[in-house]
């Protein structure tokens, strides 16, 4: 630092000054954050969340898994736990009976969405579950397509 | 009444009023405390462009209380190498020199604990005491960090005490009295920061080194020594050394006041309000500091302070000298 | 020129096997085979060449193990793979760490992934397994760690000495970015010697990819370096579409581009706020997250995340980008080229950050080889080396863009040449909008199950800490034989020590700072 050097001295303090200032202008400047809980932002599109089964197009009362088990094959962290169909009587193709997946380990790589060859699966918008146990993040989505068809 | 003149009679009037004194001076270093925290993050967050606490009483005004209770009621934790005695004594010693500061401060023309002749002596007195009890926090916590921080704190309080006391030399030299309500009675007409504005930078700079605070918060450097002096202490002790630090904030601010902005004189409102008004608006600039500026290096700490704001402040004093004696 | 230096290789190595290359193929120039006992004659050759040291490693064939060193020079791109067998049975070679600094960690990595032994190095202790381990983990059939050798540990235990003391900078510690610990031996406020020890965040990513399918391997990059997840999944993809000859199409390259450098932009951002914070100015990266929201933002309209993308794939992308990205980055543009005034009146202005950050932790030039530094790192001091420009991939050679470079190496160059390179970010991603071609934005038909042709090969991406590597070697099963990630930060904090070292710790401190470290990706 040059402490003997009034000019240097003098440019140094004009400096602070003019940092102080931007500070000043950002203190009465309007707020940017977003206080979450009271306000929400719009979802992204495409956010991905947990995977969810999509409807069949033909009978959106189904979802269109053929149980191929392509899905819980290409997992990289084993998140797709079980994937369990039947075979109707009566009918050409398995039924899916349950699909759990564990969040926990899931990191919304998208290859499952990817790879899935009739397009059963999608990213959910959801971002805020909260769960009081690990096991709260085991879920079955085969349960969660049959509430999303009553609401 | 008889009684409480017998009481009066017994311990005389001086006392009790001194008893009085300290019993305000004790709510106002709480209840300054509290709303430096409160403005603190305020401060912070508007800065950086967010609102800071919200949620606790309205605009998170009751947020300090919150926090007092979280951190008297946590446990009291000790580490285990700790110098037992010195780790305890310390956040005690710290909070002594601040209340003692208090005493003498001329909040308004009659409100004032007492008026000591010497009163700012006292007050740097007991003000170098402070740094003790960071010498002892920082020895006692048996802590490397710690030890880094209390010397420096130490390194940094003999370097900044000079020119403290150097600038308000300046304006005793022209008041021609030690005593407070007599230097801010001088700036009835004009305020010692026209006709000493040297003065009142060197003060004001040398004393937010005083506390400890960005760009001279070397002691407790949180990028370098996690905590620095305090890095061992826990809930209360450790709201303690908080406690210690917004007032010492407050009283450099107060004594910057009595000393360079006319104290409690001003128009119209009581004097009371423009004192506090004036302290405050100094509390809030030092809080723009710390929201605005990096931390200066140890070696331009000291070189800052023995190269240039001795100099400049002896200068000053030279030159105030030479002018009066003309 | 490139061709000159092959020849001048081959005429001057002796008693090594030459095998020509083909640098579209395999990522590299010329593959040179040398015995064990030659390895210090031939590096020293490379040494006294300019070369520096890209990457070593090591693979195991089962019958022998083969180390593998890259050179390159950073003048232009010359990359020659030197190889050597080791015995499996008791493998022993010559250390290089006397040529190369840099080689002190990578042999000590081999050693403890590998069991190799190398003679003559200084401290041939653990470098990231502080539990110790029964086997070596890398080795493809299960070898027993020497019981003798289990005491190689690296938790650093200090001698008490007179006249200073010893002070552990992490792994919790406000400024060690994460989970790095610094050994520091200080002397009052100086900093005698320095050593950090890593491993505190170390997951094997590499024996993880073994394990999995290229497919499955997709989310991993982005745990390597989460600053800069999409620039390290580019680094993945490339590779592998490399190795099958997966072609991309062209609107895939420019979307790949323009979403790079705005993780780049971010990931500066961050360190453009952590620097500061380090030397205690707290403000500045709030700013610098405001903007570096309207980033993620943008990218998670795009890919659906905020941090560890997982975008990229063979052929091409996971989806196009959405109507509003255009207008939407470039409004961004817009608004960080009005940032920067900011920044500069609030930081670079300042004169307490220039007196802190000008003339502490000078990187001198000449060092720069020895330890293999890449990125803003070696840039600063005035070295214009950049992956981007050297070895032109996605879209970089049909966009204009200069190499922002300092001249001291020091805090203040790293810092401005950070800035500028957001700026240069910027330019690029301008340029790519306004050339963005239309068409598909994946190759049809890549195969569900990757089966690569056998063969390595190596590939680099600039990550916005430096080169970052690829080698895979295939054999045409769907997993990769060995897969190595040559990452940057690992190289550049070697050269932390030699920094640090007698000078204040405040000083130390903003250095490390000015590194940009990424732990995850150091630890792997």
């Amino acid at each position: 630092m040059a402490l003997t050097n009034p000019v240097a001295i003098v440019k140094g303090a004009v400096s602070l000054i003019i940092g102080l200032g931007v500070t000043i202008k950002a203190f009465f400047s309007p707020v940017v954050t977003v206080q979450y809980p009271r306000v929400e932002l719009k979802i992204s599109p495409r956010f991905r969340g947990h995977t969810k089964l999509v409807a069949d197009k033909d009978n959106p009362d189904k979802t269109s898994c053929i149980v191929c088990g392509m899905c819980e094959k290409n997992c990289p962290s084993g998140a797709i736990v079980k994937v369990v169909g039947e075979k109707k009587e009566g009918e050409k193709k398995k039924t899916l009976t349950s699909y759990i997946l564990d969040f926990t380990t899931c990191s919304q790589c998208g290859i499952c969405v990817e790879i899935c060859p009739v397009d059963a699966l999608a990213f959910s918008a959801e971002y805020n579950r909260a769960v009081f146990t690990r096991e709260g993040c085991h879920f079955d989505l085969v349960k969660e397509f049959e509430k999303r068809k009553i609401h | 009444m008889k009684t409480i003149n017998n009481i009066i009679e017994l311990v005389g009037w001086e006392a009790i009023k001194l008893l009085i004194g300290l019993i305000g001076v004790l709510v106002v270093v709480v209840v300054n405390a509290l709303v430096l925290t409160w403005a603190e993050r305020k401060v912070s967050g508007h800065m950086q462009r967010r609102i800071g606490p919200k949620e606790v009483g309205p605009c998170g005004m009751l947020q300090p209380i919150a926090d007092t209770i979280k951190l008297i009621a946590k446990e009291l934790l000790t580490p285990q190498n700790v110098e037992r005695p010195l780790y305890f004594l310390a956040p005690v010693i710290v909070f002594i020199p601040v209340m003692v500061s208090f005493v003498v401060i001329p909040f308004d023309a009659y409100l004032q604990v007492k008026d000591i002749n010497v009163g700012i002596l006292v007050i740097l007195a007991f003000s170098s005491l402070s740094v003790l009890s960071i010498l002892l926090a920082g020895w006692g916590s048996n802590n490397k960090y710690s030890l880094i921080g209390s010397v420096r704190s130490v390194a940094q309080n003999i370097a900044y005490e000079i020119p403290l006391l150097l600038a308000l030399l300046a304006v005793v030299l022209m008041t021609n009295s030690l005593s407070l309500r007599d230097i801010v009675e001088s700036q009835k007409g004009l305020w010692y920061i026209v006709s000493q504005p040297i003065a009142f930078l060197v003060f004001f700079i040398a004393g937010v080194a005083e506390t400890n605070r960005t760009p001279f918060d070397l002691p407790e450097a949180e990028s370098e020594l996690v905590a620095g002096f305090h890095t061992e202490y826990s809930g209360m002790r450790f709201a303690l050394f908080f406690l210690a630090e917004y007032t010492n904030i407050f009283i450099i601010c107060a004594i910057t006041t009595t000393f360079f902005l006319g104290g409690y004189h001003g128009p119209i409102l009581p004097g009371f309000v423009w004192f506090f008004g004036k302290t405050y608006l100094l509390v809030f600039v030092i809080l723009w500091f710390r929201w605005t500026f990096p931390r200066v290096r140890f070696d331009q700490l000291l070189n800052f302070s023995w190269k240039l704001l001795i100099p400049v402040s002896l200068l000053n004093l030279i030159v105030t000298g030479g002018i009066l004696k003309l | 020129m490139v061709g000159k230096i092959l020849e001048e290789i081959k005429a001057s190595l002796v008693n090594v096997n030459f095998h020509d290359a083909s640098y579209e193929q395999s990522g590299y120039h010329l593959s040179v085979d040398v015995q064990t006992g030659n390895i210090p004659d031939s590096v020293k050759f490379f040494k006294d060449k300019a070369f520096y040291l890209e990457d070593l490693f090591c693979v195991d064939y089962i019958d022998y193990l083969e180390l593998v060193y890259f050179f390159n020079r950073y003048e232009e791109l010359c990359r020659v793979k030197v190889t050597s067998k080791v015995d499996a049975g008791k493998p022993i070679a010559p250390t290089i760490s006397n040529s190369y600094t840099m080689a002190h960690w990578y042999e000590r990595e081999i050693h403890e992934f590998f069991g190799v032994y190398f003679d003559g190095h200084p401290n041939m202790t653990y470098l990231f397994l502080h539990e110790g381990i029964d086997h070596y983990p890398l080795r493809k059939k299960a070898v027993p760690v020497p019981d003798e050798d289990k005491k190689l540990l690296n938790s650093f235990k200090p001698q008490e000495e007179e006249d200073c003391f010893f002070v552990n900078l992490g792994p919790q510690h406000p400024s060690t970015h994460g989970v790095l610990r610094v050994v520091v031996k200080m002397d009052g406020e100086y900093i005698i010697s320095a050593e950090p020890v890593l491993g505190y965040l170390h997951r094997m990513h590499e024996k993880m990819a073994e394990n999995r399918s290229y497919l499955q391997f997709l989310p991993n990059p982005a745990r390597i370096d989460y600053p800069g997840a999409l620039l390290l999944n580019l680094a993945h993809v490339a590779t592998v579409e490399k190795l099958c000859g997966i072609p991309v199409p062209e609107r895939a390259q420019y979307i790949r581009t323009i979403t790079c450098e705005l993780n780049r932009i971010a990931s500066h951002l961050l360190w453009l706020g952590a620097f500061p914070a380090d030397l205690g100015a707290l403000t500045p990266f709030m700013y610098a997250f405001d903007d570096r929201e309207q980033i993620l933002d943008i990218l998670e309209d795009v890919t659906g995340s905020r941090l560890t993308y997982c975008y990229f794939r063979f052929g091409g992308l996971y989806n196009d980008v959405g109507d509003t990205f255009v207008d939407k980055t470039k409004a961004f543009i817009k608004r960080m080229r009005e940032r920067f005034p900011m920044y500069e009146k609030l930081i670079t202005g300042n004169v307490i950050f220039v007196n802190r950050a000008k003339g502490t932790g000078i990187f001198q030039q000449v060092d720069a080889r020895k330890y293999g530094c890449t990125g803003p790192f070696v840039r600063s001091t005035g070295i214009p080396y950049d992956i981007r420009k050297a070895e032109p991939y996605a879209v970089y050679d049909q966009v204009d863009f200069d190499i922002p470079v300092g001249t001291a190496g020091d805090n203040i160059d790293r810092y401005h040449v950070r800035v500028a390179e957001m700026e240069m970010s910027l330019r690029i991603i301008e340029q790519a909008l306004a050339k963005l071609p239309p068409g598909p934005f994946k190759t049809e038909k890549v195969p569900k199950k990757l089966k690569p042709p056998k063969g390595d090969v190596y590939y680099a991406v600039e990550s916005s800490r430096g080169e970052a590597g690829v080698y895979v070697v295939s054999d045409e099963s769907d997993t990769p034989y060995r897969m190595r990630w040559r990452v940057p930060s690992f190289s550049n904090l070697m050269t932390f020590p030699s920094l640090a070292e007698g000078n204040l710790i405040a000083d130390a401190i903003a250095t490390l700072g000015s590194y940009d470290i990424v732990v995850p990706e150091i630890d792997r």
